[in-house]
C-alpha cells in the first residue's frame, strides 16, 4: 500500500514535469538545444588575402557561417601559397589543440596525406575545401569540380581559336589537386582539337607567370591561345600579353576573379575567366564541419560550381554579386 | 472489501487537481504570452522598419536634391547643350562644384554628367572615367528607364563608370531637359555609397540573428546581409509572398526555422524594406518565464502533496490511534483511557468510545463483585447448615440411642445425618433439582423427628412438574428450622409442618407452614426486619436465604412471612423458574 502510494506520487510528479516541459519547450527543445560553441580550426593555403582575394572570400564565408551557426572558427595558413612545409607545420600544431573539427585546403595533394591520416586517427572530423589530399581520410570534400572548371576554360577558349591552333596551358603549383584536375579537364576537352604545348608551372607567382608568358609569346609566333589556371598566373600572363600587344591574336582564358583579372577582362586582354564560388566553399565547409560534429552523414563530395565570365556578362546582376563580393557581416 | 486509506485518496485527489490546474494555467499563459510577444515584436519591428525606410527615403530625396541642383546649373546645361563650349575650364568648374558636394557628404560616392554624344564628367574618388565603357550606349540604357521630370532609382549595383574601383552604389538618374525641344540630351547620375544603406540595415538588431533586407520593386535584392548565400542557393527568402504583401507581417518557416517577416513599402524608391525576426529568439524572453513556471509548478505540486499529506495525517492519525485503542479493548484491555490528539469529530467519537468502554468496565467490575458476594453467601449458608447445636443435639440423641440399645434407630439417625451433610456440603453447582432439595429437607425433618418424636410431624406436597426444575440449594431447610425452633418447639401438643411447592406462571412458590404458637405483631416485625438485617432472633439462616434470592434473582423475589399468635406461621418463598436448566 505504502509502496504503491510512493510510486504513484513519483509517477505523478514525473508526468507533470514531462507534460509541462513538453508543453513549454516542445520542438524548440529538440531543435535548438543550447550547445557549447564548437571550435573549428580552418587552415587555408594562404592568408595573404591582398595578393589572393580568393581566400579573403573564403574567409568571409567561413566567418559568416561561424556567426550563423554559432561556431568558434580560427583561421590559419602560411603567408605564401607555395610554402607547403609551412602549412604542414600549421596543421601539426592544430592537431595538438584537438579542435572539434578541422577544415583544410591542402597545399599539396600528396604531402599532406600523412597529416590527414593523423587527423583521422585522432578522431577529429576532417573537411577538405578547395584543394584535397590523395587519400580517403577526409570525411567530406567541398569545392569546385576542378575537372569541370578545366572543361569550362577549354570550351571558352574554343570560341576564340580554330581547330589545329597552338595553345599553351599555364598551371601553378605542381602537385596541387586542383591544378592537376583543372589541367586534366582542359587537356581532355582540347585533345585532338588543337596543338597543346607542354604545361608551364608558375608556382602561383604572378611575376614568374609574367616572364614565362612573355617568353612563350615571343618564342612561339603560332601561339593563338593560353589557358592560365589560377589567378596570379592569369594576371602575369595578361600583363605579358598586354605588353606584347598581341591580345588581338592570342586568346587568354583565366581563372578566378581578382580586381586585376577583372580589369584585364574589361580591357579584353583576358577573354574569359572561370570563376569559382569561394564564399560558398567557406560557408559550406563550416556547415559540413558542424554536421560532422553532430554525427550527420554527408556526401563525399559537394560541388560548389563555377561560372564562365566574359566582358559581356560580368555586370549582369547575378554575376556582379559573385565577382564583386560586398563585405558581409559585422 | 478493499480498504483505501484516507491519505491515498486525498493525495491522489490533490495531485490530479494540481496537475490539471497547472496544465490549464500553463497552456493559457503560454498561449497569451506568445501572442503578446508576437504582437509586440510586430509593432516594434514595424516601427524600426518604418524608421529605416524613412531614413533611406531621406537619402534618396537628398540625392534627388543634388541631381536637381545639377540639372538647373547653367554651366551643366551649357556643357550638355553646346559641345562647342566643352572646354577644360568648363569641365573643371563643373567638377569642382560637384567635388564641393562630395567633400561635405561622404555618402555620395560619385556625381556624373553624361551626354547623348558620349561625353561625360565624373566627380569621383580617383577621378578617371573607365575608358572601356561605351558612354553613348550607357546614355541610351539610362534614358530608356526615365520618366520625364522624375528621378529613377536603381537597385544596388557595381559602378563601372569609374576606372580605378568597382564600388557598390545606388544610382539616381535625372534627365536634363533641353529648353528648345524638350528632349533630353544629357543626364545627371548621383551614386550613393551602398555601404551607407548596408550599414543602416546591419545596425538594426532583431534578436540574436534577425536581420533586415531590401527588395526592389522587381523582387531583386537591393541589400541582404547574406547576399552570397542567396545567390549560391544556400539560403532563400519568400520573395514573391513578401512582394504581394505590400507592407505588413507574414509568418513563414524558412530553412527549418519559424520566422516573422515585417515589410514596409517605400513610395519614393519602390523598395520593400523587410525585417526578419526569428520566433524562437522572440520567445527566448519567455524561456526564463517558462523555466520559472516549471520550477514553480513543481514547487506547488510538491507543496500541495505535502499539504495533502498533512491534512490527511491530521484526519487519519487520530482515527488510527482510536482504532488501535479499540483493538486493545477488543483484546480485553479495558483499563485504558481513549484520548486522541485532535480537535474535531474524531475527538468527540473518541470521547464517546471512552465513556462506553468505561461503562463496560464498570459493569464487568460490578459483575465480578456480585459473583464474589454470591460465593461468600453460599459459604455462609453452608456454615449455617452446620449449626453446632443441631449437630450436638443429633449426636447426643445418637449416643442415647446407643446407650439404650436402640441400635436400629441409631443407625437410621446416623445415616440420615450423613445424607443430610452429603447434600448440604456438596460443592460445585449453586443450583440443584427441586427433588434433591426436597430430599434434603426431608432428611432434615427425619433427623428432627427422631428427636421430637410424636411432637413433630410433617407433610410435603410438591407439584410433580417441579421435580426436575432447578432451584437455588439450601433455601427451604433454614425456614423449616425456623418453623421448628420458633413454632413447634414451644407449643403444646403435636406440631405439623406442611411444605408445599407449586408453579405460578414463571415462578416457583414454596410455602412452609406450621401450626405452632405463631407470632404477635412485634415478633413478626422483628422477623421481617431480620430478613433485612441478620438478627439473633432467627439466626443467620433466614437472612441468608433472603439475601441469596435477592442477589440471584432480584428484589421482586424473596421470602415473606405471615403469622398471628396461636394461628401458626406461613413462610413463602418466591423464586423464578430458571430457564433452560432442566436437570
Amino acid at each position: 500500500m505504502r509502496n504503491r502510494s510512493v510510486l504513484f506520487l513519483f509517477a505523478a510528479a514525473v508526468l507533470a514535469a514531462v507534460a509541462l516541459t513538453l508543453l513549454y519547450r516542445g520542438n524548440m527543445l529538440l531543435s535548438s538545444m543550447p550547445e557549447a560553441p564548437r571550435r573549428v580550426t580552418v587552415i587555408f593555403k594562404t592568408v595573404d588575402y591582398r595578393s589572393t582575394p580568393f581566400w579573403g572570400n573564403v574567409r568571409d564565408g567561413v566567418l559568416s557561417a561561424g556567426q550563423d551557426l554559432g561556431i568558434d572558427v580560427s583561421i590559419r595558413g602560411p603567408a605564401l601559397e607555395s610554402d607547403i612545409q609551412g602549412q604542414i607545420d600549421i596543421v601539426r600544431g592544430a592537431i595538438l589543440e584537438k579542435p572539434d573539427a578541422i577544415v583544410l585546403a591542402a597545399a599539396d595533394y600528396n604531402l599532406l596525406v600523412p597529416l590527414a591520416r593523423e587527423i583521422k586517427r585522432k578522431g577529429i572530423p576532417l573537411v577538405c575545401i578547395d584543394s584535397f589530399v590523395n587519400s580517403d581520410d577526409a570525411d567530406v570534400r567541398i569545392g569546385t569540380d576542378s575537372y569541370e572548371g578545366g572543361q569550362k576554360c577549354a570550351s571558352a577558349l574554343m570560341r576564340y581559336v580554330h581547330a589545329g591552333d597552338t595553345v599553351a596551358v599555364m598551371s601553378y603549383v605542381k602537385g596541387s589537386s586542383t591544378a592537376i584536375d583543372r589541367e586534366m579537364g582542359v587537356r581532355a576537352s582540347l585533345a585532338g582539337k588543337v596543338k597543346l604545348l607542354d604545361t608551364l608551372y608558375s608556382n602561383a607567382d604572378a611575376d614568374l607567370a609574367h616572364s614565362q608568358a612573355a617568353l612563350l609569346i615571343s618564342t612561339t609566333p603560332s601561339l593563338r591561345g593560353i589557358v592560365a589556371l589560377n589567378d596570379p598566373t592569369a594576371r602575369g600572363a595578361a600583363r605579358a600579353l598586354a605588353e606584347s600587344g598581341k591580345q588581338g591574336t592570342v586568346a587568354l582564358i583565366g581563372f578566378d576573379n581578382s580586381f586585376l583579372v577583372l580589369k584585364y577582362v574589361e580591357r579584353g586582354v583576358i577573354r574569359d575567366t572561370v570563376v569559382q564560388k569561394p564564399f560558398n566553399m567557406g560557408y559550406l565547409g563550416i556547415r559540413a564541419a558542424r554536421d560532422l560534429i553532430r554525427g550527420k552523414k554527408l556526401p563525399l563530395f559537394i560541388n560548389t560550381g563555377s561560372v564562365d565570365i566574359s566582358r559581356s556578362n560580368m555586370f549582369q546582376p547575378e554575376n556582379q554579386k559573385l565577382l564583386f563580393p560586398v563585405a558581409e557581416g559585422p | 472489501m478493499k480498504i483505501r486509506r484516507i491519505q491515498d485518496t486525498l493525495i491522489r485527489g490533490f495531485a490530479a487537481l494540481i496537475v490539471f490546474a497547472l496544465l490549464l494555467l500553463g497552456s493559457l499563459s503560454y498561449y497569451y504570452l506568445h501572442k503578446i510577444l508576437i504582437q509586440n515584436a510586430e509593432e516594434t519591428t514595424m516601427q524600426l522598419v518604418s524608421q529605416l525606410n524613412r531614413i533611406i527615403e531621406n537619402y534618396i530625396s537628398y540625392m534627388d536634391d543634388i541631381a536637381l541642383m545639377a540639372v538647373n546649373k547653367e554651366d551643366v546645361r551649357e556643357f550638355i547643350g553646346n559641345p562647342g563650349a566643352d572646354t577644360p575650364r568648363l569641365r573643371d568648374a563643373i567638377e569642382k562644384s560637384f567635388e564641393a558636394i562630395r567633400s561635405v557628404r561622404r555618402d555620395i560616392d560619385s556625381v556624373f554628367v553624361i551626354t547623348d554624344d558620349g561625353r561625360a564628367i565624373a566627380a569621383t574618388e580617383g577621378g578617371g572615367l573607365n575608358p572601356t565603357v561605351d558612354l553613348r550606349k550607357r546614355f541610351m540604357e539610362l534614358e530608356a528607364g526615365l520618366v520625364p521630370d522624375r528621378p529613377s532609382v536603381s537597385s544596388a549595383h557595381v559602378e563601372n563608370l569609374v576606372e580605378s574601383r568597382y564600388p557598390w552604389v545606388i544610382s539616381l538618374v535625372r534627365a536634363v531637359p533641353d529648353g528648345a525641344s524638350g528632349k533630353s540630351m544629357g543626364l545627371i547620375q548621383v551614386d550613393l555609397n551602398y555601404e551607407i544603406i548596408a550599414r543602416l540595415c546591419r545596425d538594426i538588431q532583431l534578436g540574436k540573428s534577425g536581420y533586415v533586407f531590401i527588395l526592389s520593386r522587381g523582387g531583386e535584392i537591393v541589400y541582404h546581409p547574406r547576399q552570397q548565400l542567396i545567390y549560391g542557393n544556400l539560403k532563400s527568402e519568400r520573395i514573391p509572398e513578401i512582394l504581394s504583401l505590400n507592407g505588413g507581417n507574414l509568418s513563414a518557416v524558412v530553412d527549418g526555422r519559424a520566422i516573422l517577416y515585417t515589410a514596409v513599402s517605400s513610395r519614393e524608391t519602390g523598395w520593400e524594406v523587410v525585417a526578419v525576426s526569428y520566433l524562437d529568439e522572440l520567445f527566448a524572453a519567455s524561456r526564463a518565464a517558462e523555466y520559472y513556471f516549471i520550477l514553480l509548478s513543481l514547487l506547488v505540486f510538491v507543496s500541495a502533496i505535502g499539504v495533502a499529506f498533512l491534512i490527511s495525517s491530521n484526519i487519519s492519525k487520530p482515527i488510527e490511534s482510536l482504532r488501535r485503542s479499540m483493538q486493545a479493548v477488543e483484546s480485553g484491555n479495558f483499563n485504558i483511557d481513549i484520548t486522541v490528539n485532535a480537535r474535531n469529530e474524531v475527538y468527540q467519537l473518541a470521547r464517546d468510545c471512552d465513556i462506553a468502554v468505561k461503562k463496560v468496565r464498570d459493569l464487568i467490575e460490578q459483575n465480578r463483585r456480585e459473583l464474589e458476594l454470591k460465593r461468600k453467601l453460599e459459604l455462609r449458608s453452608l456454615q449455617a447448615q452446620i449449626n453446632p447445636h443441631f449437630l450436638y443435639n443429633t449426636l447426643d440423641s445418637i449416643i442415647w440411642m446407643i446407650e439404650l440399645g436402640e441400635n436400629d434407630r441409631a443407625i437410621d439417625m446416623t445415616s440420615s445425618l450423613a445424607k443430610f451433610f452429603r447434600i448440604g456440603i456438596s460443592r460445585g453447582s449453586e443450583t440443584i433439582s427441586v427433588a434433591t432439595e426436597v430430599e434434603y429437607v426431608q432428611t432434615y425433618l427425619e433427623i428432627q423427628k427422631q428427636r421430637y418424636k410424636d411432637k413433630l410431624s410433617y407433610e410435603i406436597a410438591f407439584a410433580p412438574e417441579l421435580a426436575s426444575l432447578q432451584i437455588l440449594k439450601l433455601l427451604i431447610q433454614p425456614l423449616v428450622e425456623n418453623a421448628i425452633y420458633h413454632g413447634i418447639k414451644n407449643m403444646e401438643g403435636p406440631g405439623l409442618i406442611r411444605i408445599t411447592g407449586l408453579r405460578e406462571a414463571e415462578a416457583i412458590v414454596i410455602r412452609i407452614s406450621d401450626n405452632g404458637v405463631g407470632m404477635g405483631r412485634e415478633q413478626l416485625e422483628a422477623l421481617r426486619d431480620g430478613l433485612i438485617e441478620p438478627s439473633q432472633a432467627n439466626g443467620v439462616g433466614v437472612h441468608n436465604v433472603q439475601e441469596r434470592i435477592h442477589v440471584y434473582f432480584g428484589l421482586e423475589y424473596g421470602v415473606s412471612f405471615e403469622s398471628a399468635p396461636g394461628a401458626g406461621t406461613v413462610a413463602t418463598i418466591r423464586i423464578p423458574v430458571i430457564p433452560g436448566e432442566v436437570a
